[in-house]
């Protein structure tokens, strides 16, 4: 286990490199000099910058330098907002980003193992068709549709309330998390529904099953132990591609609820052109991703032990 | 054991024991014989959602391709009269008079100052418009009210609760004795509630009372005749009525026709949608076909850079390869957004297409033909890309829906295509501005966007079901 | 018939489906004596598997469904019960292991766990209790090293291991049927005869019946000692091994042995294949079942089904064929006890 761990990091590290390699040349492919475009940028700064990046320098040589940097966790000083650090903006709007994303998250994957259940149990019944048309309409309509439409539900109800009972845009506290957070994860939870609902009706087919129930152990108890435990496996391996469905979603999220997270920031500083935050973000996020995709591999690994063991 | 009997002659039954008749050897064949494709598309028929999303597909290829050929709007003429109108019939306005300037009503023989401080003043009675109420021009006039030192009026989208809800400040008169206000300010076609609290000249009181006015649309000689709805020698006498631009689901929050706009948004949409999964998937294709058709070392070295385009935050790059392409003065950024696309899509396909390839070049009716001496070109275009056929088609059909979300997704949040070109999701970027007083801005893209999306997804289901050889047994 | 521990009489199972409505099982009558071995045997989709399953109560319903017919536990009626009262003596009263071991255990609970679980839900066994039972179980279908055995998961283990741990675990509560559903079919040849001294052993030991679904002749003539001959649903001929095998009065049970490989020397003797294939049970036959098969086929056969006839000079053989009819030709291949052809 430790070896494989081990093994996936290195991978890990050569794809960040491979990101920040892609990143560096979409960046050079933008036509002409970045400091040219922005008149935002003092002769003090231009001067500071040509130090510390060599834009004077070969293409190759600005290469090396940014790799440098980067290895030592510097993104550099933001290109529009003076001396203020790309690691400082990362570190001030990340958070935000996660907390929203981790609890998207999570209201997904409650969701979905909650829902996709309740499918397989009332396969072909009401409840099942019911929700089966929801999973439909959560995988069809864009989440910005859903953010709209939840901002919308929120001025209702605190209109029809006469008092503010969940905001209805901004962030910090709990309340102000649910409704994104909700909207956020809604197409995810749509995905791990369905993915649920066939994985625990594949299960019930298992010769397993049929031992347990000639073991004569209770509907409840072969649910529970023997069915949801093996029909949850499919359902761990997707959710590290999902964390990166759910960044992407967050983007939308963040600008719809005004919220202040690096997915606004990002969209913020490609409207400035403002190189060195589009390049500290991207590698960033893509840093986050792999790792995520990594974590979550390994947390498979503990849950099967088929993985584990091998 | 009711059935069980003993060995013996029973009289009344004397069964024909002589021997029958029949063919042992030849194995009947129950049923038809049917090639996959024929077997795929009786089973597509019979699921009812595959084939009323097909429909629909059908439809939007209708809607886009022969929409504008029915429908000739220009998507981008902007009709001031009708802004962010609600889906309606065509309207009719009236040809108002040239504008005249309206003198205020101030009596003389009533106090401007306030000569008596009354506790409360009350509300003015005698609240009423002066002349048609238009959407040139709204006049109010009220009686007035002893105590007060001027008016305050207010306009609101709805019927006011309460003094903190009466909308709209509009403005104040100066003096007990000016009883009448005009409005101009962007008059539309809808239920106006005006609101006139008294003040003592400096503090509003705390009555007020309420008009609710509904203007006609009105229109003078000059913009009609810019509009094209008159010509410029019409003898047309004014307050006659004329017919407005139809739009059959509204405007938009510049007078845009919609139904244009759904039309040309859907061409860039459907675009993007179905031209970009073809060619990433196209790309796939070769590149999975040849990693997994050549297999070994050359195969582990494409697979693996693949495995790093995957690993690229998809929405990020999208918009870094967008703007590394660059859009040039009066382009749409269509052409950026679809080559971003491809470059990040196709791994997707190609891991699909290599893992059916690497199970089928395994298969042993593969190498029972290359014993009897197929070629390369054989095998692959005889049996591999056959087979490969089904799981392709079904990729396609998923890739719709997910380019058609990328390209809303950036138009959503102002990185896709350019204004003033439209796209559903640039549509939608508008429409969520507006959504509160105008909701079908956002509602037809919206629906638009997910029905398609849906469509292609049941399609995709469908064609799985359908071309699943596992199905085929049933 | 004093010692009859299981009986089923007449039972019907049907399975309704896209295409139609499956007649899987159509009136099968049997028993099993205590401490003897009966054979079900027939080829696939005869309806052996079903039959068993019925009578656990495990096969899925829908679509499956139980249209006829009892099954009685020493005297007590078992079909169609409730899981609450059905599990009163499943796993309990009568055990059963499954064809393919790789898939019918938990791949995610160590085999431990998963023999003590039984030991938990009936005899309310702590965990610990339990687990350590669970050895013994393992170390009794000598699974060696059964202690650390009992630790890994069901991918840990071989084909042959695995059946024996299923084994185990079908016996934790001391059973007194053991239902075998085709045991040694999905492993080596090797491993098969381990796997039947170890059910034959354990048999002796622990006194259990077992019924032993096979399309094996092999296997039934090691095991068996009564044998029930399954075709399209039906229970064509039954009786002992011997009666089967030496006296077999169906033309079914003939075609089966000699579609048998046998190691007597003669060498030249050809294999003869039963040809054509088992009728569509969408739509079975008015008639005899094997009508369209059989070789000596008459014209009854195709419109009438042959009762069950009981073979004169025989407590227990047993016959659904008209050939056994007094009035029937007579047949030099076929053990015939009519008044036409009496020896």
């Amino acid at each position: 286990m430790l070896a494989y761990t081990m093994k996936r990091l290195m991978a890990g590290v050569i794809t960040v490199w491979f990101i920040a390699t892609a990143t560096f040349v979409a960046m050079h492919m933008v036509p002409g000099d970045p400091l040219m475009n922005d008149k935002a940028v003092t002769a003090e700064i231009r001067k500071n910058l040509e130090i510390k990046y060599g834009l004077d320098k070969p293409v190759g040589e600005q290469y090396l330098i940014f790799m440098g940097n980067m290895l030592q966790g510097d993104f550099g000083i933001s290109f529009t907002q003076q001396n203020r650090r790309v690691n400082d903006i990362i570190r001030d709007h990340f958070p935000v980003s996660a907390t929203l994303g981790v609890l998207a998250l999570f209201f997904a994957t409650i969701g979905g193992v909650v829902w996709g259940a309740l499918t397989a149990v009332y396969r072909n019944r009401l409840p099942d068709i019911i929700i089966m048309f929801m999973v439909i309409l959560g995988i069809s309509v864009p989440s910005f549709v859903f953010a709209a439409l939840g901002q919308l539900l929120l001025v209702n109800i605190n209109s029809a309330l006469g008092f503010s009972l969940v905001p209805v845009a901004g962030w910090g506290t709990i309340s102000h998390m649910l409704m994104p957070s909700l909207v956020l994860g809604l197409s995810t939870m749509a995905l791990l529904t369905r993915l649920m609902r066939s994985s625990m009706l594949e299960v019930i087919n298992e010769d397993y099953i049929k031992t347990a129930k000639a073991k004569g152990l209770s509907p409840l108890r072969i649910f529970f132990k023997h069915q949801l435990r093996n029909a949850i496996l499919p359902v761990i391996t997707i959710l590290g591609p999902q964390i990166a469905a759910i960044t992407t979603g967050g983007f939308v999220v963040e600008l719809v609820f005004a919220i202040p997270g690096l997915g606004r920031y990002f969209v913020q500083a490609v409207q400035q052109l403002d190189y060195t935050v589009i390049m500290g973000t991207t590698v960033f996020f893509g840093a986050f991703l792999v790792l995520m995709v990594i974590l979550v591999d390994i947390l498979y690994g503990f849950i099967d032990p088929r993985v584990r063991l091998q | 054991m009711a059935t069980t009997l003993t060995a013996e002659l029973t009289p009344e039954l004397t069964p024909d024991f002589t021997a029958a008749s029949h063919n042992l050897s030849v194995e009947q064949i129950s049923r038809p014989s049917l090639s996959y494709w024929e077997d795929a598309w009786i089973r597509l028929k019979k699921n009812t959602r595959a084939i009323i999303s097909l429909y629909i597909v059908i439809f939007l290829a209708l809607f886009t391709l022969a929409g504008p050929l029915v429908w000739q709007v220009d998507p981008s003429l902007q009709d001031l009269n009708q802004i962010s109108q609600a889906p309606s019939w065509p309207k009719t306005a009236l040809l108002a008079a040239p504008y005249e300037r309206w003198q205020p009503i101030i009596l003389d023989d009533f106090p401007s100052e306030p000569d008596t401080f009354p506790d409360v003043i009350p509300a003015p009675d005698g609240l009423q418009t002066i002349g048609l109420a238009t959407t040139q021009q709204i006049r109010l006039r009220w009686n007035p009210v002893v105590g007060a030192g001027g008016y305050s009026i207010y306009r609101n989208n709805h019927l006011p609760e309460g003094l903190n809800d009466l909308g709209l400040p509009l403005a104040t008169t100066m003096g007990g004795n000016e009883i009448s206000y005009e409005d101009r300010l962007n008059l539309e076609a809808r239920k106006y509630y005006y609101s006139v609290v008294p003040t003592d000249g400096i503090d509003e009181g705390d009555k007020y009372v309420t008009l609710e006015v509904i203007p006609t649309i009105a229109i003078t000689r000059a913009e009609a005749t810019a509009r094209g709805l008159i010509s410029a020698a019409s003898d047309l006498p004014e307050g006659a009525s004329l017919t407005l631009h139809f739009h059959p689901f509204g405007t938009d929050y510049l007078g845009r026709d919609m139904l244009a706009r759904l039309m040309e948004g859907a061409r860039v949409s459907l675009f993007i949608g179905i031209c970009a999964p073809f060619l990433f998937v196209l790309i796939g294709i070769l590149y999975g076909g040849f990693a997994g058709y050549f297999g070994g070392q050359l195969d582990s070295t494409l697979m693996r850079f693949a495995d790093f385009v995957v690993a690229l935050p998809f929405l990020l790059f999208m918009i870094l390869f967008k703007i590394a392409f660059g859009i040039g003065p009066g382009e749409s950024g269509i052409i950026p957004m679809l080559i971003a696309l491809v470059l990040l899509s196709w791994p997707g396909t190609a891991r699909l297409v290599r893992g059916q390839v690497l199970q089928i070049r395994n298969n042993g009716y593969i190498d029972a033909a290359r014993l009897l001496g197929a070629k390369n070109s054989y095998l692959v275009l005889r049996h591999i890309l056959p087979n490969t056929m089904g799981v392709i088609l079904v990729s396609l059909t998923f890739a719709v829906p997910g380019a058609i979300f990328t390209e809303a997704f950036l138009s959503f949040i102002g990185m896709g295509v350019a204004p003033p070109t439209p796209s559903w999701g640039s549509m939608c970027n508008e429409g969520v501005k507006t959504m509160l007083s105008h909701p079908h801005e956002l509602i037809f893209p919206a629906t638009f966007i997910s029905v398609t999306v849906l469509a292609f997804n049941l399609l995709g289901d469908g064609l799985t079901e359908a071309l699943d050889s596992r199905m085929r047994s049933r | 018939m004093s010692d009859r521990i299981l009986e089923v009489d007449n039972l019907s199972v049907e399975f309704a489906t896209y295409g139609g409505t499956v007649k899987a099982v159509r009136g099968v009558s049997f028993h099993v004596n205590r401490g003897e071995t009966l054979a079900i045997v027939g080829e696939s989709g005869c309806g052996k598997s079903v039959t068993v399953q019925a009578i656990m109560g495990i096969i899925p319903m829908p679509p499956g469904k139980i249209t006829g017919g009892s099954a009685r536990l020493n005297g007590k009626d078992i079909l169609g019960l409730p899981a609450k009262q059905a599990n009163q003596f499943r796993g309990v009263e009568i055990g059963m292991i499954f064809q393919d071991p790789m898939t019918s255990l938990n791949p995610t609970m160590t085999i431990g766990d998963q023999i003590s679980e039984t030991l938990m839900v009936h005899r309310g066994l702590s965990y610990k209790d339990a687990s350590a039972l669970a050895v013994q179980l393992l170390d009794k279908t000598k699974i060696a090293e059964a202690a650390k055995r009992a630790k890994q998961y069901p991918f840990e283990f071989s084909g042959g291991m695995l059946q024996r741990a299923m084994i185990a675990q079908s016996l934790a509560c001391n059973p007194a049927v053991l239902m075998a559903d085709e045991p040694t079919t999905a492993l080596d040849v090797t491993i098969q005869a381990q796997i039947l001294e170890l059910m034959a052993e354990l048999q002796r030991t622990e006194n259990m019946s077992i019924i032993l679904i096979t399309h094996d002749l092999a296997v039934v003539a090691r095991m068996a000692d009564r044998v029930a001959v399954m075709y399209a649903g039906q229970i064509i001929e039954s009786g002992s091994v011997d009666d089967i095998f030496y006296r077999s009065s169906h033309p079914y049970t003939l075609g089966l042995k000699e579609a048998m490989p046998s190691n007597k020397g003669d060498r030249d003797k050809k294999l003869s294949p039963i040809l054509g294939s088992p009728p569509d049970l969408f739509h079975p036959p008015v008639g005899c079942g094997y009508f369209a098969r059989c070789p000596y086929a008459m014209k009854v056969c195709e419109h009438q089904q042959p009762p069950e006839y009981l073979l004169a000079g025989d407590t227990t053989h047993q016959a659904r064929c008209w050939l056994q009819h007094a009035g029937a030709p007579v047949n030099k291949r076929l053990y015939q006890t009519g008044a036409n052809h009496a020896d």
